[in-house]
């Protein structure tokens, strides 16, 4: 994979919605995607903490990706996933409404985020891509999950 | 070279391996004085070599020339050319720690100034060539410059740049070579050719060397600890997934149960195995106190000994590495503080060698290190002194401390009681460091002295890190942790006692508790409010105004109070792991854990909870409500326990109104006869109960006295060994009497935040002895109870509550029957095709699986269980139910619970099989008055 990235500069994105917001981020950056959305909550959490669960044995951090957005809170439902972000220290997984496909997109295909999607504020946006129906937003984990 | 960081890596591990024993070797060398170990000598040339020779390979040149004029020296020592004397030794250990700090900092260490050691190494080979006529001063430089004497086939060894040894050792050698290959031989197993010469002498270390390394190979690899780190979450994984396999498929039955046994063993034999990886024997620690006690002995003039036992005991690799310095500060103390000076000792009548006992065993999953030295002891009225001094105390509380507790004062910060701080210890890190520092590591310390006698610290360890005992709670629905070591006590406030024992005080509820007022913190209040949002603290625990109340008392080192909660589970081992960084805000939790369904349970944090609810103490004088006698009602409840220690990890209590008195004796005072222990005293002779004989406690540990309580059993004196008396409590609260319960210990109480077995003195006498209770047994001869004695007869209790089941039990027991326990009829009937030796069943009528009437029939239409009476046993006793029972078999019908007609039915049932046959017609017609439709106990 990492040959044909390189040679021709493109990334790997695993989309996902939100509501019906298309998001994407790089599938090297995801460590999995399970199901396991049965959350203990924590009390005096920050609201966009949805709780945490039991990933192999170590306690990863559910983070309400709709909320962080400013979606509001997200139902969960049979389709919701919990898209674990790869992390070399805890591990959080963002709660997501459904998974979407795997896409190959070309670099410089990725167009900037314009200030707002849909009212969201753009700095949680890296870029945009279009699909041949619906635009992909790749999202900026930095900002989503800030150190 | 010096730029391959694996290679530099690979030596400074195989380097720190070879120096790893170097002194405790050295040391056994120096103790063995003139007749000490050739093999020993070889061992630690060998290793000294080797470290020659890889760092002449890498270029490092300094930890080269070091090893090489340390080698030197074991050569000569291994020819028996040097007889070691302790300055040797002193100088090659402090080469030996030379060499280790250089191997620790390789890169620089070329840049070290060794001359020091160099100088003084080799004045001391130079010293032993008392004949050589030229001077070696050129030692230092030999590595680089082959002189002339080396012999040609020097060049020959490839690899390292061999170094040289001076012209007159060499010279020397050659002149005792004759002697020598039967030494050599002898020596060194591997020495099969008999070498004559150097170089294959050489040749034949590194033989052994690779021969000693195939080895190790063979039965060691290193593996990097994050690998196993991460097996050790798949295998706790594994066995979480077992556990909801095994839920899964409890409710099915067949073939697939083999399956899930053999998942079931698989999977915690895992478990095991790679836990085992991360464990280390703690004789890498101990093994460096032998250096520590030579060094402090020297440095102090005090001469003192170590004794170590229990090296090879196993921990965890963290927490062998942590509990080092702790360690290192107590053996030091040890010596600085508790060993007196030998004028002293001699004085006081000990031996003039002091010594310090360092030992390390397993006890009940943990593992216990104790330091326990023959010193002065602490005394306990200077501490008081310094206490009041420090104002940690009032003069007043100082007095009536006990000793006990006043020593722990030597935990708190800035506590020391030394005259004056020496060079050895005292140097700002107190004994409260290392007791944080232990706790750190999840475990604990604690402290025994006796005046003029010594001091003893024992520290408990967990044997891995991180797995903390905890007591699982329900708040909001949700299940948090508790750690045990902050709980105190729970407390159950039934409905009509909340008028009495919880009150309210200003803005705060509190709890009565003994006299004492706790502030009450209502957990789901705490946790469903946010840390930024407006909380109405004045809102009053209306919440749980009805019902019972689940109180845990916690204790966060400064003050206690009390956490409501909805419910208490089981307690649990759990394994702590972090939260991630946005959760870093939420001030009332420290951690999260697994539980065994696999679900995340948040560890709550007692001191954050009481920061988070601004907490403060509650003095009993602004108590305006609730009224007046509370507290002495509650005195009331409270009873007096004598406190004392079989072995030294575990506390026992006795009620003191059953104490006659107390005794101190010899242990050379007790007779053993005929398996029983006697003491002679007074003219008569005592039977004495060792605790470990009938229970499961520890047995005690030797000792000179002991403590014997005695007390009277049907008129006889029986004594109970108590080696160590602690104390008389004030106690009250409930005895947790299901979780210790055993024969002779009737259930367990914290006492000072300690777990405390509370002793049934009268169960243990008639385990003891059993022949004093024949006669109780014999109840009045109306049952005619003389077939079989009550004491050979078994009865079958079947019963599926567990209350019922216990108290049944209890009845029949204390008459004297064995019994037999099962859960439902299926077990019971399982129990006997088992052949299970039973002379009676008694049986509840409902039970899952199969009823009583099922149990009866079954047994009347096997052929040899027939005869077996049974006894039904229910709070219906219609005429309906009697006639059913009837029709199942049943010999006899009893009432919940009406003991004396269920001893005497089954006693007349089981004891007297020849007056059965009526048996169930006397017992329709006097059993059961009106034979009323319900009766109930």
């Amino acid at each position: 994979m990492s040959v044909t990235a390189e040679m021709t500069s493109t990334t790997e994105m695993v989309t996902f919605y939100v509501q019906d917001l298309l998001l994407g981020i790089p599938i090297r950056q995801v460590k999995e995607i399970n199901r396991n959305v049965d959350v203990t909550r924590v009390p005096q959490a920050p609201e966009f903490v949805r709780g945490v669960v039991n990933l192999r044995g170590d306690v990863a951090t559910v983070i309400d990706l709709s909320r962080v957005l400013g979606m509001g809170s997200c139902c969960i439902n049979d389709a919701s996933r919990n898209v674990v972000i790869q992390s070399d220290e805890h591990f959080n997984g963002l709660l997501v409404d459904r998974v979407a496909d795997i896409v190959c997109v070309p670099d410089h295909m990725i167009t900037p985020a314009p200030a707002n999607v849909q009212g969201i504020e753009g700095r949680f946006f890296r870029g945009v891509y279009a699909l041949e129906r619906e635009l992909v937003v790749i999202l900026d984990l930095a900002e989503i999950l800030p150190e | 070279m010096l730029d391959d960081q694996e290679i530099l890596d690979e030596f400074r591990v195989e380097a720190a391996e070879h120096l790893a024993d170097i002194e405790t070797e050295l040391l056994t060398i120096e103790s063995d004085g003139d007749e000490f170990d050739v093999d020993l000598v070889n061992k630690v040339f060998r290793g000294v070599h080797s470290i020659k020779g890889a760092a002449g390979f890498i270029g490092l040149n300094k930890i080269n020339t070091l090893a090489h004029c340390l080698e030197n020296l074991l050569n000569l020592m291994r020819e028996k050319q040097l007889i070691p004397t302790p300055a040797h030794i002193e100088e090659m250990l402090q080469s030996a720690d030379k060499l280790r700090l250089m191997i620790n900092h390789v890169a620089s260490s070329n840049e070290t100034d060794i001359r020091d050691h160099v100088d003084a190494l080799t004045a001391i080979a130079e010293g032993t060539k008392h004949e050589g006529t030229q001077p070696a001063d050129n030692v230092n430089e030999t590595e680089t410059e082959p002189t002339p004497s080396l012999p040609p086939d020097g060049a020959q060894v490839a690899a390292p740049p061999r170094a040289v040894e001076t012209p007159t050792v060499e010279s020397k050698e050659c002149s005792r070579q004759p002697e020598q290959v039967p030494l050599e031989a002898t020596a060194q197993a591997d020495s099969n050719s008999g070498s004559s010469e150097k170089q294959n002498d050489l040749q034949v270390i590194y033989d052994g060397q690779t021969r000693a390394h195939k080895r190790v190979a063979e039965s060691s690899i290193r593996v990097p600890v994050d690998a196993i780190d991460h097996l050790m979450n798949l295998a706790g994984e594994l066995v979480l997934s077992r556990n909801q396999l095994l839920q899964a498929m409890g409710s099915q039955e067949g073939a697939i149960d083999g399956v899930v046994a053999r998942i079931n063993q698989v999977t915690s034999e895992l478990q095991d195995a790679i836990m085992q990886t991360r464990m280390q024997p703690i004789g890498t620690v101990f093994n460096r106190f032998t250096r520590v006690m030579r060094d402090l002995g020297n440095s102090l003039g005090k001469k003192c000994q170590i004794e170590i036992v229990g090296k090879e005991v196993e921990l965890d690799k963290t927490i062998v590495e942590a509990i080092g310095d702790p360690l290192t500060h107590l053996v030091r103390n040890a010596v600085d503080h508790g060993i007196e000076s030998e004028s002293d000792r001699i004085a006081a009548g000990k031996p003039a060698i002091g010594s310090v006992h360092l030992c390390a065993l397993h006890q009940s999953g943990k593992v216990r290190i104790e330091i326990a030295d023959d010193g002065g002891g602490i005394d306990a009225d200077n501490i008081r002194k310094k206490a009041v001094e420090k104002g940690l105390l009032t003069s007043e509380d100082a007095a009536a401390l006990a000793d006990r507790d006043a020593i722990r004062f030597i935990f708190q910060p800035g506590f020391s009681t030394a005259e004056r701080l020496s060079d050895v210890s005292g140097r700002g890190v107190g004994m409260d460091v290392v007791k944080t520092n232990i706790e750190k590591l999840g475990g604990s310390v604690e402290v025994d002295s006796v005046l003029g006698t010594g001091t003893t610290i024992s520290i408990t360890l967990p044997l891995t890190l991180a797995i903390i005992p905890s007591l699982i709670v329900q708040s909001n629905g949700d299940r948090f942790a508790i750690p045990q070591v902050n709980i105190v006590e729970l407390v159950r406030v039934r409905s009509d006692e909340h008028s009495d024992r919880l009150g309210r005080v200003g803005e705060a509820d509190v709890l009565r508790l003994r006299g004492e007022l706790l502030p009450l913190v209502a957990l789901n209040q705490t946790l469903g409010s946010n840390s930024d949002s407006n909380r109405e603290t004045s809102e009053s625990l209306e919440s749980f105004s009805h019902g019972a109340v689940n109180i845990v008392v916690v204790d966060t080192g400064q003050f206690r109070y009390g956490l409501v909660v909805e419910q208490l589970f089981d307690s649990e081992e759990i394994v702590v792991k972090p939260l991630g960084q946005h959760l870093s805000v939420c001030p009332c939790l420290s951690g999260a854990t697994i539980l065994g369904d696999g679900r995340v349970a948040l560890i709550l944090d007692v001191g954050g909870i009481a920061q988070f609810e601004k907490l403060r103490i509650v003095s009993v004088e602004n108590v305006n409500s609730g009224p007046p006698g509370v507290d002495e009602e509650e005195l009331d409840e409270t009873h007096d326990v004598l406190v004392f220690r079989n072995h030294s990890a575990e506390r026992f209590a006795i009620s003191m109104g059953i104490v006659a008195r107390i005794e101190r004796i010899r242990t050379d005072q007790i007779d053993s006869v005929g398996g029983k222990n006697l003491l002679q005293y007074r003219g008569v002779s005592l039977p004495l109960i060792c605790l470990e004989d009938h229970t499961s406690a520890k047995p005690r540990l030797e000792s000179r006295h002991l403590f014997v309580i005695v007390f009277d059993v049907l008129g006889r004196e029986v004594g109970l060994i108590a080696p160590t008396l602690e104390d008389i409590r004030e106690v009250s609260g409930p005895v947790d009497t299901a979780t210790l319960k055993e024969i002779g210990i009737s259930g367990a109480m914290v006492i000072d935040d300690a777990a405390t077995r509370i002793v049934d003195l009268f169960e243990l006498a008639q385990c003891a002895e059993p022949a004093w209770f024949e006669h109780r047994t014999r109840l009045p001869n109306d049952v005619g109870a003389d077939e079989r004695s009550i004491s050979e007869t078994t009865i079958l209790v079947a019963e599926d509550s567990g209350f019922f089941r216990k108290q049944v039990k209890k009845y029949l027991e204390e008459s004297g029957f064995r019994v037999v326990e099962a859960e439902d009829g299926q077990m019971a009937w399982d129990l006997l095709l088992q052949g299970e030796d039973v002379h009676g069943v008694v049986t509840d009528v409902q039970m899952p699986n199969m009823t009583g009437f099922e149990l009866s029939r079954h047994i009347k239409d096997h052929p040899e269980l027939k005869t077996l009476p049974v006894i039904a046993l229910t709070s219906l006793a219609g005429d309906e139910d009697i006639r059913k029972g009837e029709d199942a078999g049943v010999d006899d019908y009893q009432v919940k619970m009406d003991r004396e007609r269920l001893i005497s039915s089954v006693i007349r049932l089981t004891c007297n099989p020849r007056s059965r046959d009526s048996v169930f017609a006397a017992t329709a017609d006097d059993g059961l008055p009106n034979h009323s439709s319900e009766t109930r106990l």
